[in-house]
């Protein structure tokens, strides 16, 4: 899923303090998952910026609330009233949830409250670790599993880069080397041939990214670039 | 089966609740007097069962056997807890509901036991005119002339049923129906409706040479009958019951208190198969009843007209018998002698339904008045009801308030013409059991039972033997409560199977689908909190402390106070009193308390709303871990504490307003700690956003 | 006789290194390369190592050219996309430079400019496989060369992996590197003479030239530095203790680096001395060596 974290409050006030009444909206689905942007979170965040309001003599209210996804517009359909009542919307929602709003709202401010930081997976409880940065190339099937795009510092195809120390990267103590681990992993599956193939190199993709599905569209088929 | 006035299924009761006959909530009583509302748990209790001092002594408890705790490691005391909550002067705060408007309809009650009073009760309050039949000179039934009062004083009796018949019912005594009264004459001078409540007072025969010619031998209900009106009778030197149920045991007890030096219970099969209460039988014993298990009574043996002995044979288990229990075999050659001078004879009781008997149906062997389903307790004759030991024979007092109550429902509704409820029978529900996991990791903590006197003063007269809990020891008991059925519940919609509540819940309780559906078993949830306040979508909703109703409070209680307000959290696991929660409203006003059953379930959002409704500070008294049945979760409250204190401080507002103190090891606070927190908290001044 | 030469020749083969400084400042490090200029077949210029921001490698080896040093162009793929890397080449060519060591690079966060971006799109394999591609004419995608480039392709190995693991990759990559080009390599510093005994036993076979590293250790704190810092160099504590004992430190370290050099010149086919501004003394250390 998206692994997104809440900013700090300084920058959040900073960010919002002259936006007028504002909704504080939250995405419950990836956001919420990683513990960010849930009604939970919303609540909290809602609350100190109300507060903060009112000791620095704002009257603009701060209004909450949550949907299922902000990237979706029938979800976003829910709320459409209570934005059109506000002069902004801090979005705890990724990059996607804030654009998708800001998108749907023309005349309404939308502002991030949390950095979308990656595509990744919760490790333990508090702990989220990157796993895929959509490279759109992928390169699992030759690496065991373990994506050397992200997972290695340099994102290498073609082996460890030699920098590693007792296992860990270069770049710091408290990451594995990633192409030790794939070594590892392709040792156990019997597959350590896949190392002295060719050289790799990525096919980097065009941004923004469009996936289009001609089987899937309604409407006149296009080459859709 | 289907509770009338709720329409809730069985299911969802707690185990103690759907065990008990009338469906009394123990765990709400239970959970009042861990908060302190003596008062309302008090209440709680009367509102369902007219006689609940007398329950809160000799009731079987059959929540204690259901109870989920139980299973961990011994039940709460519910039982003693109820007498607890029935003892206190507060119960003379209790205004019980009054009746309706007068329906109009005379009603006859006969019989004065517990199903005849709680069916006077339930019809008074419903605007029948009720008149009680009595046929002994004094109100009560087996209560009064069956239970010794060293189980249940006769003053306890005389208040529950003054205030019984204070709803304005009448009480005729001396009255046996049949004998003084035929009850069609009943219906001539205009009673609409009769319940017939008559008991089980005739004690069944040995039905061995010697029982009827002999002086020596007496039955059972009439020792016990004597007894209870002290009227002192003489008992042997050595004396055998034979019996093994309740009032053999009241019997063997009495007669220990009367002066017998020896009592021997006989009884067939062993202390396993035994009816009576195992705490009746096992403080007889310490009363130093003897108990002769696996013996049968083969004559009654008498000299000069007077008894000299009992002849007796052991017995072996065989086969089960209808009843399920193994029935006892005679063992060849194995007959001997007990030498006493008394026998009573206890092996049970039928109701004494000869003088009705032309007027109603009644059954061949027991004498049982029949009736039409056991929910409706309709006899075969209109307008008459029968319930209670008349119609199961001996059973339990809870029982027969049950068919008491159910006779009043019946009556009323016959009396309305209305049909009867569906008396479809409620099906025997398995109990659920835990998980051994489950077990391992719920915490332990003592039962605190009865509290008896000691053995050498019980047996100078007939005082009660079992002392009521102290305020201490009652919540203390009370908070073993593990809450059934109070915990956690997913909403569906909600969720985003995000697995945060799979991950905090301290006794892994949460199960994942492989489509991601996230289910909370309810009878294994102990309503800790962590899940319903960790998710972050706010999908799981708890029913003690639920988060909205907390909000409320912190949000009333934030902007209630003028004095300067500090909002402090205490736990009620903490060992204190009624009294110390009223010497700190009166030796610190500006605190306002808001008790739960543990802080952990404090949100950041709680904090922080507080604060945003003017507090000036918030404090929040931890219980010791000793007393804590989660007390790795308040790592977690540290933590959400410091968030909120780092809010705090970057809103400006000063995050030691923001104060956490441990709860002493008796009372409410620490003076010395407290004193300090509301000076530091003071000093910041009054909060900017009050 | 060029570095291409050396290598064919058979002779034990002798390489140095300079590092370009912070700066415009080259005369210096002209100075050093001309001391060691007559006993060398050839001197690598580094690549804004450890990535730190410096003055190019392809700029000063052009000028090593001028004075008549054979270079060696480090190029790493830290900085540079492969329309970058290509055009590099070509354009070092044209500048005289024929021979290219060919690294990955060290990640950024290490060096001065910690935020600046990484960009790794090709690895030194990938390189070494784009080099080859532009010495038969054409570009990495295809497109013919007008004028076509002939670089002598190097690559570094490190025996002195810390794990089965790591010395596996190394080894596996190493040939990859010879498929994709490298026609030798040099070698991160040794100190460990049965280490790099049993390194080179295990590469029995491989078609290439090995010149094994000596980093001449100039102090205790260097070597202690290494030893935490610098992956697969280990300076064994004798070493260690011999510098801290001497008088004279850069004889100690001479006398190290000749005993090296001494134990491991049978087992190689060169040696590349990265003296680290102590260029002078290598004359000295050759001398002693007797090569």
């Amino acid at each position: 899923m998206i692994i997104v974290e809440r900013k700090s409050l300084e920058a959040l006030e900073e960010m919002t303090k002259d936006c007028g009444r504002l909704l504080v909206l939250g995405c419950e689905t990836c956001s919420a998952m990683c513990l960010a942007g849930g009604r939970r979170q919303v609540a909290e965040l809602a609350s100190a910026i109300r507060m903060e309001r009112k000791m620095s003599q704002n009257q603009d209210e701060v209004i909450e609330d949550a949907i299922a996804r902000q990237c979706e517009s029938e979800f976003i359909d829910h709320v459409k009233d209570r934005v059109a009542g506000c002069d902004a919307v801090l979005s705890l929602a990724c990059g996607a949830g804030v654009q998708t709003m800001a998108h749907t709202f023309p005349d309404v401010l939308i502002l991030p409250a949390v950095d979308t930081k990656f595509i990744g997976s919760e490790a333990e409880r508090g702990v989220w670790k990157e796993m895929c940065m959509a490279c759109g190339d992928c390169v699992l099937g030759r690496t065991a599993g373990i994506c050397p795009v992200t997972r290695c510092a340099k994102g290498l195809l073609n082996g460890a880069c030699g920098g590693a120390s007792e296992g860990k990267c270069e770049v710091g103590k408290e990451r594995p080397c990633a192409w030790q681990e794939i070594y590892h992993a392709l040792k156990r599956l019997n597959m350590l041939h896949y190392l002295k193939e060719k050289p790799q190199v990525k096919n980097w993709p065009v941004h923004p990214g469009k996936v289009v599905r001609e089987d899937l569209r309604e409407g006149e088929a296009t080459t859709g670039d | 089966m289907q509770d009338n006035t709720t329409n809730i299924k069985h299911n969802d009761y707690p185990p103690c609740k759907a065990a008990c006959p009338i469906l009394t909530d123990a765990r709400e009583y239970v959970q009042l007097i861990a908060e302190r509302r003596h008062e309302e748990a008090f209440a709680s209790i009367r509102k369902l069962n007219p006689l609940p001092s007398v329950c809160g002594r000799i009731c079987t408890h059959p929540c204690e056997a259901a109870c989920r705790r139980g299973q961990v490691d011994e039940p709460i005391a519910i039982a003693t807890l109820k007498r607890f909550a029935c003892d206190g002067s507060w119960k003379d705060q209790y205004r019980g509901a009054l009746p309706a408007k007068p329906s109009g309809h005379k009603v006859a009650v006969v019989g004065s036991g517990p199903a005849g009073m709680a069916a006077a009760h339930d019809l008074a309050l419903l605007g029948h005119d009720v008149t009680i039949l009595e046929a002994l000179p004094i109100l009560g039934g087996m209560l009064r002339v069956g239970v010794p009062a060293y189980r249940l004083p006769k003053d306890v009796l005389d208040e529950e049923i003054r205030a019984i018949l204070a709803l304005g019912i009448e009480a005729k005594t001396g009255v046996r129906l049949g004998e003084d009264i035929k009850l069609a004459e009943l219906f001539e001078q205009g009673y609409k409706a009769v319940f017939l409540a008559i008991g089980a007072h005739k004690d069944r025969k040995l039905g061995i040479p010697g029982e009827d010619a002999l002086a020596g031998v007496v039955s059972a209900v009439s020792f016990l009958r004597e007894v209870n009106q002290e009227q002192n009778p003489k008992v042997g030197d050595k004396v055998a019951v034979i019996g093994g149920g309740n009032t053999a045991v009241d019997s063997a007890r009495s007669a220990r208190r009367l002066g017998a030096n020896e009592v021997h219970m006989v009884y067939r099969r062993t202390l396993e198969e035994m009816p009576a209460a195992q705490q009746e039988i096992e403080d007889a014993v310490r009363e130093g009843v003897q108990t002769s298990y696996l013996t049968s009574p083969l004559e009654i043996l008498g000299k000069d007209g007077k008894v000299t002995g009992l002849k007796c044979i052991k017995n072996e288990l065989g086969e089960p018998d209808a009843s399920g229990r193994r029935s006892p075999k005679p063992v060849p050659g194995s007959e001997f002698s007990l030498d006493v001078d008394m026998v009573i004879a206890a092996i049970g009781q039928v109701p004494d339904s000869s003088f009705i008997a032309e007027e109603i149906e009644v059954t061949d062997r027991r004498k049982q008045i029949i009736v039409d389903g056991a929910y409706t307790l309709v006899t075969t004759q209109p307008g008459v009801f029968a319930g209670g030991d008349a119609v199961t024979g001996p059973a339990t007092v809870v029982e027969a308030i049950s068919a008491g109550k159910r006779a009043a429902i019946s009556i009323d509704l016959y009396l309305r013409g209305e049909p009867f409820p569906s008396s479809e029978s409620a099906e025997a529900k398995k109990p659920a059991m835990l998980s051994s996991s489950l077990i391992d990791k719920t915490r332990k903590f003592p039962r605190c039972g009865k509290q008896g006197i000691p053995i050498n003063q019980r047996l100078k007269g007939f005082d009660e033997v079992d002392a009521v809990l102290s305020e201490d020891l009652a919540t203390k008991e009370a908070l073993r409560c593990l809450h059934c059925y109070m915990g956690a519940q997913v909403d569906r919609e909600k969720c985003v199977s995000c697995l945060t509540c799979v991950r905090v819940c301290p006794l892994g309780i949460p199960a994942t689908s492989k489509m991601g559906e996230i289910t909370i078993d309810p009878f294994a949830c102990q309503a800790c909190g962590m899940c319903a306040l960790e998710c972050p979508v706010r999908a799981i909703e708890i029913n003690l402390h639920s988060r909205g109703e907390l909000a409320q409070q912190v949000e009333e209680s934030a902007g209630s106070n003028q004095d300067g307000a500090i909002l402090g959290f205490f736990d009620y696991h903490g060992d204190f009193g009624a009294g110390d929660v009223t010497s700190l409203r009166e030796n610190h006003p500006s605190i306002t308390p808001l008790f739960l059953f543990g802080l952990r379930r404090i949100d950041t959002s709680h904090l922080l709303t507080a604060f945003e409704c003017g507090a000036d500070g918030v404090l929040l008294a931890t219980c010791r871990p000793d007393a804590d049945p989660f007390p790795g979760e308040t790592d977690r409250l540290k933590r959400r504490v410091n968030d909120a204190r780092s809010v705090l401080d970057f809103l400006g507002l000063d995050g030691d307003r923001l104060q956490v103190v441990d709860m002493p090891e008796r009372g409410l606070f620490d003076e010395g700690q407290i004193t300090e927190v509301m000076k530091t908290i003071t000093e910041l001044g009054p909060s900017p956003l009050r | 006789m060029s570095l291409r030469e050396a290598l064919a020749s058979g002779k034990f083969v002798i390489t140095a290194e300079v590092a370009p400084g912070k700066g415009t400042e080259v005369e210096h490090l002209l100075e050093d390369a001309a001391v060691i200029k007559e006993r060398v077949d050839a001197v690598n210029v580094t690549d804004l190592q450890s990535s730190v921001m410096r003055l190019g490698s392809m700029a000063f080896s052009h000028l090593l050219t001028e004075i008549g040093v054979d270079p060696v162009f480090q190029v790493t793929c830290r900085d540079r996309n492969c329309l970058a890397l290509q055009s590099d080449l070509l354009s070092a060519w044209a500048l005289g430079i024929k021979n290219v060591l060919a690294l990955t690079g060290d990640h950024p966060v290490l060096g001065d400019h910690p935020k600046a971006r990484p960009v790794f799109e090709l690895d030194s394999v990938s390189l070494l496989d784009v080099i080859g591609k532009l010495n038969s004419g054409v570009d990495m995608v295809g497109n013919e060369l007008k004028g076509t480039p002939d670089f002598l392709a190097g690559a570094v190995v490190n025996p002195g992996a810390d794990n089965e693991a790591a010395m596996d990759l190394q080894i596996m990559k190493m040939e990859s590197k010879i498929e994709a080009g490298a026609k030798f390599f040099q070698t991160q510093g040794v100190y460990d003479l049965d280490a790099f005994e049993k390194f080179m036993k295990r590469i029995e076979g491989l078609d290439t030239k090995v010149l094994v590293g000596i980093i001449l250790l100039k102090s205790v704190g260097m070597a202690r530095f290494m030893n935490k810092n610098v992956s697969g160099v280990f300076v064994p504590e004798p070493f260690v203790q011999e510098i801290k004992a001497a008088e004279d430190k850069a004889q100690a370290s001479k006398d190290i680096a000749v005993r090296l050099i001494k134990g491991m010149k049978d087992l190689c086919d060169g040696v590349h001395i990265m003296a680290l501004g102590w260029e002078s003394k290598i004359p000295a250390i050759l001398d002693e060596v007797g090569i």
